[in-house]
């Protein structure tokens, strides 16, 4: 190669990191604006967060991650285990339903059943940190249970075979080699649980849980106070690193692609009472989770109909449902192309690569409200500054909403497509490479399709995310834009569950459209990863 | 073949901006139909009587109910109304974020202690209306003029009509002993608990209400964070008493007119219940000011009593009757004289509820 042609190469490497580093600094921006009140920290607020409720806040955001990620990782992996090593009653049926909890969002699964376990158990029993625990294990386990279902799945039978031979049972096999395989998969869904639990508003406030992200929202509202509040959101992305860190340190430096042509592992035949007692574990959390509180919204919104409680709000389902998927389309391909970009484009074995994916994925631990507030002093700043064109205004529209929606949730389909690309066999990537292909061409000749299903995954969570999101659209939706999330908090806001009913529904439709694609995407990558 | 190298990368961002420029589009053809609002509302000013179009644009923090409203005075003034709903202090947060350029004309709170702030960080203007001052009482706007009641809402002790004879009447005697383990109270976050406690303190200063909201928390109040459920829980004998908003009870008895919950009047030998309104104001930036000054005046005139009936509330101006079902409970004394200083007190107010350990 030519010193010329060697220039010529450093130019575009250069290029190519600075486009990268504009994409990650232009997501970072609001997030950085909330952390830099920082700088002058507010010691009195602080002084009397400490002796009053602070010591509570930190003391109910630990028991709740503490609980929530123990019981979405028991309940995740086992019920994975179950429906990919045993063969029994509605097994693969059953395999799909697990995901649909996804569809719900936790604060349509907190209320539903608050007010269903309230005759029961007592408005007072009712209201406790171990129920919204519940809740929250309820609707976010499927992170858990995609990642290890996923693992297992890919698991060879060699692996257990060459175990067992070596003297395991078969539970030993399980517990000293196909879990420890799945590990990082585990982790890596067990990570998004923690960042949903930190920045969790919605679900808490049902069940009088007092967190930090909660805490945040009371002094900065209560108080106008926005440097108290931003520092205490700080508290929350330090907790939320720290999580990050400790995924880093589950996963090791382990890494596991596939090898050689590929024995899936063997499936047993439960009968009988064990066949029995799986069926009935994994249709319990299916109709605890899904059945039931549908159920529950079917007879709300028939009541809706028939007693004619409208909406509170302008305009009917189709116009809320068409917002909605509107503004989750739109957020979903920004996210997805941004995301894609900085995958390819990003080298993290460089500490400046791997600061530049942590800039960019930093809003997913910052809770929605404070993302929302972040995005709004950053664009207003621009509408004032008398850069945009005439007559432009960024705060109110939709760009400004996307925008924001990219803020908060380009880190889900980040780390989708990181880790499915990364999934590809190193072998395939260097042999395309040692064939002449530049890093741009393997990328989107190598690597990018064979890992469009794990794309086409990451980017139905994003949907999945934006379709139940409601304080950025909340803040700054443009005028005439009303999603179904914001029809449910119009409703339940009053505490008028019947009407939030109908929206509540659509939501949970959408959610299991975009489940099934989520299935459909997964079965395909697995065939395209085998 | 390296020559394509950066292509890749740039058709990729291409894409990306393709993706952002429809959404720029569509924003400007959003505020590209916005732009006419301003120039027939300015004819409106040299009307006397407001029948031209136009348009004016509000933010509100109430939202329950409030499209109808809307509707009836677009059908009285020609004018057509564009609203977004949302929380107050994220409304007030983006009125001050958006300073000169904000599209909102007129800002409603369904709270007192939020648009004393939106006017404290001086968000909202100064308006000068004979219209406005005689309907509305000077208590129920502030000093300035720059933010107007619309309706009040009164917070009050209710009881069980089963098993309590002996309801407490003041917010003092909610802290008494014999009522512990039998309360349901608000949690802290919610600004009618906030205004509440602030109304103790401007009536009996800080000390003496810290020490009302120590015997409201050494209760072992039952926290649940929706009037409609405490209504409900004094009902289906969770607690017996509770602190909540008269117009809940306007709902469920119009759904059950036996609901066994009745109000109790606090304070009558005193300074009266506590109350807090709901409020519009005139933004200091509004593109359209004449329009919402058409609001705001028709809001407090033939607009009060679809206002204030649309959700159970008493209407601010002494002169018009209050809805039927709120009627029947009754005259009584309401402390106006804390209405416009609730802003001010309202942090005090957290610190105090913080201090306590109220939930």
């Amino acid at each position: 190669m030519t010193d010329a042609a060697t220039l010529r190469q450093q130019a575009r490497t250069l290029s190519g990191s600075i486009v990268m580093f504009a994409i990650a600094f232009v997501v970072a921006i609001p997030i950085l604006v909330i952390v830099w009140s920082v700088v002058q920290p507010s010691t009195d607020v602080w002084r009397e967060l400490w002796a009053t409720r602070l010591p509570g806040m930190i003391r109910d955001t630990a028991t709740l991650l503490v609980t929530v990620l123990a019981g979405t990782i028991v309940l995740g992996t086992s019920l994975a285990w179950l429906v990919t090593a045993y063969q029994f009653p509605g097994r693969r049926l059953l395999g799909w339903l697990l995901v649909t909890p996804l569809a719900i969002p936790g604060y349509v699964l907190g209320f539903v059943w608050l007010d269903t376990l309230q005759e029961p158990l007592g408005a007072r029993q009712v209201r406790s940190i171990w129920l919204a625990a519940l809740v929250l294990t309820l609707t976010l386990y499927p992170y858990v249970y995609l990642f290890a279902r996923a693992a297992f799945r890919e698991q060879s039978q060699r692996a257990v075979d060459v175990a067992r031979s070596l003297g395991c049972s078969r539970s030993e096999a399980f517990w000293r080699v196909v879990l420890p395989m799945a590990r990082p998969s585990i982790a890596g869904g067990a990570a998004l649980v923690g960042m949903e639990v930190l920045t969790d508003v919605g679900t808490v406030r049902l069940f009088n849980v007092s967190t930090i992200a909660d805490g945040v929202l009371r002094v900065w509202f209560g108080t106008g106070d926005r440097n108290a509040a931003a520092e205490l959101s700080v508290l929350l992305i330090g907790v939320a690193v720290f999580l990050i860190a400790a995924e880093r340190l589950m996963r090791g430096r382990a890494r596991y692609t596939q090898s050689g042509p590929k024995v899936g592992l063997q499936i047993q035949r439960l009968r009988g009472a064990p066949a029995a007692a799986a069926a009935i574990a994994g249709w319990g959390v299916f109709l605890i989770a899904v059945a039931l509180p549908v159920v529950r919204l079917i007879t709300w919104a028939n009541e809706a109909r028939r007693t004619g409680q409208t909406a509170t709000v302008a305009g009917d389902l189709p116009f809320h449902l068409l917002s909605s998927l509107r503004i989750a389309a739109i957020a979903t391909i920004a996210c997805l192309v941004l995301g894609v970009v900085l995958v390819v484009g990003l080298n993290r074995k460089r500490a400046s690569g791997a600061v530049m994916a942590r800039l960019a994925t930093l809003g997913y631990a910052v809770p929605g409200p404070v993302v929302a507030i972040g995005v709004l002093v950053t664009l207003a700043a621009l509408d004032r500054s008398g850069w945009l064109p005439d007559g432009w205004l960024l705060v109110g529209s939709v760009i400004g909403l996307i925008y924001a929606l990219v803020v908060r949730f380009l880190a889900v389909a980040y780390q989708g497509i990181d880790s499915s690309v990364g999934k590809v066999s190193p072998s395939m990537v260097a042999s395309a490479r040692t064939l002449g292909a530049g890093r741009f061409r393997v990328a989107t000749r190598v690597e990018l399709p064979l890992a469009a299903a794990g794309i086409i995954a990451a980017s139905v969570l994003v949907a999945i995310d934006t379709l139940k999101e409601l304080p950025i659209t909340l803040l700054l939706r443009p005028f005439g834009t009303e999603t179904l999330p914001i029809w449910v908090w119009q409703a339940t806001s009053e505490s008028l569950w019947v009407q939030a009913a109908v929206p509540s529904l659509a939501i949970v439709a959408v959610g299991m459209v975009l489940v099934a694609t989520l299935l459909w995407a997964l079965e395909h990558g697995a065939e395209t990863v085998s | 073949m390296n020559k394509k190298r950066p292509r890749y990368l740039l058709g990729s961002v291409l894409v990306g901006a393709l993706v952002l420029g429809a959404c720029g589009s569509d924003d400007d053809a959003g505020s590209a139909s916005t732009e006419p609002t301003s120039t027939p509302g300015d004819t409106a000013e040299t009307d006397p009587t407001p029948t031209a179009g136009g348009t004016v644009t509000v933010y509100t923090g109430r939202h329950y109910g409030i499209e109808p409203v809307f509707d009836e005075f677009t059908a009285a003034t020609g004018i057509e109304v564009r609203f977004t709903t949302g929380n107050d202090p994220e409304l007030r947060e983006r009125l001050v974020a958006e300073g000169a350029n904000t599209p909102a004309d007129v800002l409603m709170t369904a709270d007192a202690a939020n648009v004393e702030l939106a006017a404290d960080a001086g968000v909202l203007a100064s308006v000068d209306s004979a219209t406005l001052t005689d309907a509305i009482p000077a208590d129920l706007r502030s000093a300035d003029n720059d933010w107007f009641s619309l309706s009040q809402r009164a917070r009050v002790i209710i009881a069980s009509t089963e098993r309590v004879d002996n309801a407490p009447t003041t917010y003092a005697g909610v802290g008494d002993p014999e009522w512990n383990g039998r309360i349901c109270l608000r949690p802290s976050t919610h600004p009618y608990t906030q205004s509440l406690v602030a109304s103790l303190i401007i009536a009996e200063g800080e000390e003496r209400a810290t020490e009302i909201v120590q015997s409201w928390v050494d209760n072992d109040p039952l926290y649940i964070n929706s009037d409609t459920d405490i209504y409900k829980a004094v009902a289906d004998g969770e607690c017996d008493i509770a602190i909540a908003n008269t117009y809940y009870l306007g709902r469920l008895l119009t759904e059950d007119p036996a609901f066994p919950v009745e109000i109790v009047w606090p304070e009558q030998d005193g300074r009266g219940a506590h109350v807090n309104v709901s409020t519009a104001a005139v933004t200091a930036n509004a593109p359209n000011p004449e329009a919402a000054l058409i609001l705001l005046e028709w809001l407090a005139t033939d607009g009060q009593k679809t206002f204030a009936d649309a959700n159970f509330e008493f209407p601010a101006d002494p002169d018009v009757e209050p809805n039927e079902i709120v009627a029947s409970w009754g005259e009584f004394v309401a402390d106006l004289a804390a209405v416009t200083q609730l802003g001010e007190f309202q942090p005090t107010a957290i610190e105090v509820l913080s201090a306590t350990g109220y939930e």
